[in-house]
């Protein structure tokens, strides 16, 4: 009904674009076993379009043609270029680019924003930031000039930033309430330790409460260059518009480089782990996680297809003795955890690849034996038929991504800056079909196989094994 | 590097896109409707008026189970693990939400499997096996997510039922979602089979797709949909509920100690939620659209809430309630609406000892609506919500949602188009007319929480009914 659509938590919309329930398994016909034909294949979308503007910022978009679009702005520039005295300047900036530029004040801003009926936003991670804005297509060149202002000419002010630093305080306070974000901050810290990587987005308190107006400017001048900023759009962009629209307002930055050019430091993987053990809390919140690539290495998709087999459950999805995935079937049999998450966050040259559960006090150990076995397995005997099925199910999660202007504008953003072009559908589902349950064993041993973890613990977590035992544990000699 | 012997693809083109819906009726009164779509993937499901609300012959919970036994083994299928393969051989997933007065199975593929996901969608709806296993598995996720719900810190499930239950007593709306403890042994196959054979006939049933053709799904639906279902020699003496939901208006309060919700080592403040609610109208009424615009106008949300311009921070219950009580957490406006009634609700949270003046802020901007508002705010409603529309709609599994359900309800589909129109027609006179149509409607209310400082039903009627909204009593807000 419309009163549905009118609405604007879609539980239905969410859930059925993200497969949330975990799968099952038996044999694989035959016919599965993937001969495939690399004929020509049809696709039922607009091919991006990609151009470069005269100052080398790139202009990338796909036209749907729908009365509404998402344009933003994706920079190479996160808190993995911080120092230790600046950890938080990029989250920081973020929050100061609504407050205000020359011409519009904070409220002029928000005020004109809310009128279109648009939306603007903004995220900081370790190596990217983005700002970008959703709104009806008739006003895309409002919104490109929005976002073109914000950028050239915010103001920055000292009153502002004084009051953001309670704002900030105050984020940092809630996502201290997500023991997600908190695990995941812990397993940085010790994973990437003493390298920019281990840091947080948000910084130290100390850094909240002391970053100077001039620190906000040095980061806009050294890293916001148009070579390493994409203007993506999706939804009903036309891409010669937007081009036109990008050399109006974005033309003009310049190119000059004060000082040396930022470079990437590569970031050392430290096996070790850090416990907060708190027995009042009711669970245990623990992950492990290995060394795996970056971005771009090819490994990659072996790594995610190993990472789609052991898959995510939680105990309210249920789920029978038929589970794909054999962990999920272990805790529906013996209640291991309450939830798990298998994940794998990639970074230029690095990333961490591994495993997230929540559960009782008193299963953590059964828990971490069955994951280390199911990794052990990995490396030495997965078998093809639960390989084709993973592979199935991770061309599905990545095709369902895909649904609506705001997440494909986000990987146009991302993927023009992590490889410089936006990889066809058709291409990555060949990378997929190209990997066998060899390729997976042979690359899950070189990641994983007799390699140091890392481990991050918060909770009850007094039964969790100490280092040496979860170390030697990434080895087995029989399974 | 893009792989080099692979072809280019070929993509689609902006001319292909028409958005056109198609609507045909079988013969045994099964509704069969289409929307073209582009992406690479497309929904397609059955939607059931079916819900909590008809469940008045039978212990309430069945919609609740039939949530979870959704996708499990079938007459066609006996192996779920089976059926599991088939779906991901498609590069599928699937969904099942009941809610009030729908239940909408959903699958999301690739659109050349079409044949066999409407064979399997047959499978699902008409023809389960509902084994003991899959009860008792049933049974145990149902009680795993009623334990979840009730340790979680945010109570909005809870609240959501206390306040129908309220506002619809012992009738329709009012009966619960979620099952009652005391019903989840009483609900057994017999039961389900009995419900099914009421509620799930053809009349009842839309079979909705997006981004698949409609004459392909009108065949295979022909194929597949008119053959008997599992429970055709099933007899049952009870009676499927027709009734109209009847509008009560009430109070319940639960008292629960909120003061440690957090499941972490960062203590939560303790809260006290408060909902508020008056009959708005069907969405087949007229002042359906005028509702949604009044819903948007309130608008509200966190205090602290992620989210840059365009959330509503200039919709009243930010600019007059969270931005001028500090002791406000959350004040936010929805407006539910069914086939036969609606319910326009505020909901609130503040620390407990703030109750009485958190019931006070909410009372005097549901009252004073009837005086009015500016045309700034009106318009900028208007926008939002128009802008809202079309942006959820670039999602295909709400687009197949809402075909469905307005297939479901009426002959004809309304387009987007038409809701923009509609709501660009709002006026100031039609916001007075509704809120004062609402506030003339018996309240209902709803506290969860350390509830010892929420005034009496009494004297928040009285508050609602006069002019500046204020409640009787030595209380005073601004003293």
């Amino acid at each position: 009904m419309a009163s549905k659509i009118l609405r604007s938590s879609l539980k239905l919309g969410q859930n059925l674009s993200k497969p949330s329930k975990p799968l099952s398994g038996s044999y694989l016909p035959k016919r599965w076993q993937s001969a495939v034909t690399y004929e020509q294949a049809m696709l039922n979308i607009p091919e991006t379009q990609v151009s470069t503007i005269n100052n080398g910022l790139r202009v990338a978009s796909e036209d749907t043609g729908s009365p509404t679009c998402t344009v933003g702005l994706w920079i190479d520039a996160g808190s993995r270029y911080e120092t230790e005295k600046t950890n938080g300047v990029a989250h920081f900036l973020e929050h100061m680019i609504f407050k205000g530029t020359d011409k519009r004040s904070q409220k002029d801003l928000e005020l004109y924003i809310e009128n279109k009926g648009a939306h603007l936003n903004a995220y900081t991670s370790r190596e990217q930031t983005a700002y970008y804005a959703k709104g009806f297509t008739n006003d895309l060149e409002n919104i490109v000039e929005v976002l073109a202002d914000i950028i050239k000419n915010s103001k920055l002010g000292e009153t502002e930033i004084d009051n953001e630093r309670g704002v900030i305080l105050r984020e940092m306070q809630e996502v201290e309430m997500n023991l997600q974000e908190v695990v995941f901050d812990f397993l940085h810290a010790t994973a990437y330790q003493g390298t920019p990587l281990g840091r947080t987005i948000l910084g130290p308190t100390e850094n909240i409460n002391s970053i100077k107006r001039q620190d906000l400017i040095d980061y806009i001048t050294t890293h916001y260059k148009p070579p390493r900023m994409v203007l993506a759009g999706a939804g009903g962009v036309n891409h010669a518009d937007l081009k036109s629209l990008a050399q109006k307002h974005f033309g003009n930055i310049s190119n000059d480089i004060q000082g040396a050019v930022p470079v990437v430091e590569p970031c050392r993987f430290t096996g070790s782990e850090m416990r907060v053990r708190d027995d009042d809390m009711p669970l245990a919140h623990i992950a492990i996680a290995v060394e795996s690539c970056g971005w771009a290495n090819s490994d990659n998709i072996a790594l995610m297809i190993a990472n789609t087999l052991l898959g995510s459950w939680d105990r309210s999805h249920g789920g029978g003795q038929n589970l794909s995935s054999i962990l999920a079937q272990k805790c529906v049999q013996s209640g291991l955890a309450h939830s798990f998450q298998s994940f794998n966050t990639s970074y230029t040259d690095t990333g961490l690849w591994g495993m997230y559960f929540v559960c009782d006090k008193l299963s953590i150990e059964d828990f971490v034996f069955n994951l280390q076995k199911e990794w052990m397995r990995l490396c030495t005997s997965v078998t093809e038929f639960e390989v084709e099925r993973a592979k199935n199910l991770l061309r599905t999660h990545l095709m369902l991504m895909l649904d609506g202007s705001t997440p494909v504008c986000e990987d146009i953003g991302r993927q023009i800056l992590c490889y410089g072009r936006r990889i066809p559908p058709s291409e990555l589902d060949a990378r997929i079909a190209a990997i066998n349950a060899q390729t997976v064993r042979d690359v899950c041993t070189k990641y994983i196989y007799d390699k140091c973890p890392a481990v991050a613990a918060v909770g009850p977590v007094e039964q969790l094994p100490d280092y040496g035992r979860l170390r030697s544990s990434m080895y087995w000699l029989r399974l | 590097m893009p792989i080099p012997w692979l072809p280019k693809p070929k993509y689609a083109s902006l001319s292909q896109q028409r958005g056109e819906t198609k609507v045909t009726v079988l013969e045994n009164g099964l509704t069969v409707a289409t929307e073209d779509k582009f992406g690479q993937f497309c929904t397609v499901g059955v939607v059931i008026d079916s819900g909590s609300r008809y469940e008045v012959d039978f212990p309430s919970g069945i919609t609740h189970f039939l949530e979870k036994l959704a996708y499990s083994s079938t007459e066609d299928i006996p192996d779920k693990d089976k059926f599991m393969q088939i779906l991901e051989e498609l590069s599928g997933i699937s969904d099942c939400q009941g809610s009030r007065d729908t239940l909408i199975y959903g699958l999301s593929a690739d659109p050349k499997g079409l044949s066999k996901l409407v064979q399997l969608l047959s499978a699902v709806t008409l023809r389960p096996l509902i084994t003991d296993e899959e009860i008792f598995i049933a049974r145990r996720t149902i009680e795993f997510e009623l334990e979840s719900l009730d340790m979680a810190p945010d109570p909005q499930p809870i609240l959501l039922e206390m306040i129908h239950r309220a506002a619809y007593f012992d009738n329709t709306l009012g009966l619960p979602k979620t099952c009652p403890t005391e019903n989840i042994n009483k609900i057994n196959k017999q039961t389900i089979y009995e419900y099914m054979k009421l509620c799930h006939t053809p009349d009842r049933m839309v079979i909705a797709g997006v981004g698949i053709n409609h004459d392909e799904l009108v065949k295979e639906a022909r194929k597949h949909f008119m053959s008997k279902p599992i429970w055709d020699d099933v007899k049952t003496s009870r009676r499927l509920d027709k009734g109209l939901a009847q509008y009560t208006g009430g109070e319940e309060k639960v008292f629960k100690d909120m003061s440690n919700v957090s499941l972490g080592p960062t203590p939560m403040p303790e809260l006290l939620h408060f909902v508020i609610g008056l009959e708005s109208c069907s969405h087949k009424d007229k002042d359906f659209i005028a509702f949604c615009v009044l819903n948007t106008l309130m608008g509200g949300g966190g205090s602290f809430s992620a989210g840059g311009p365009g959330k509503g921070m200039y919709s009243r219950l930010y600019t007059r309630v969270l931005n001028r009580q500090h002791f406000m957490y959350n004040a936010t406006a929805y407006n539910h609406s069914y086939n036969d009634s609606g319910l326009f609700c505020i909901h609130a949270s503040a620390p407990p000892s703030y109750g009485k003046e958190m019931v006070a802020v909410i009372v005097k901007e549901l009252s004073i609506l009837q005086n009015g508002i500016s045309e700034d705010e009106l318009q900028r409603a208007k926008t939002q919500l128009q802008s809202m529309l079309l942006m959820n709609l670039e999602s295909r599994p709400v687009i197949f949602e809402d075909l469905g359900r307005q297939m479901l309800v009426s002959e004809e589909r309304r387009g987007p188009d038409y809701y923009f129109n509609e709501i660009g027609a709002i006026r100031n006179e039609d916001i007075i007319r509704v809120a004062k149509r609402m506030l003339a409607t018996p309240v209902t209310i709803a506290s969860l929480g350390d509830v010892n400082k929420i005034p009496s039903i009494n004297d928040i009627r009285t508050g609602l009914s006069s002019r500046d909204g204020r409640l009787p009593g030595r209380f005073r807000l601004f003293q």
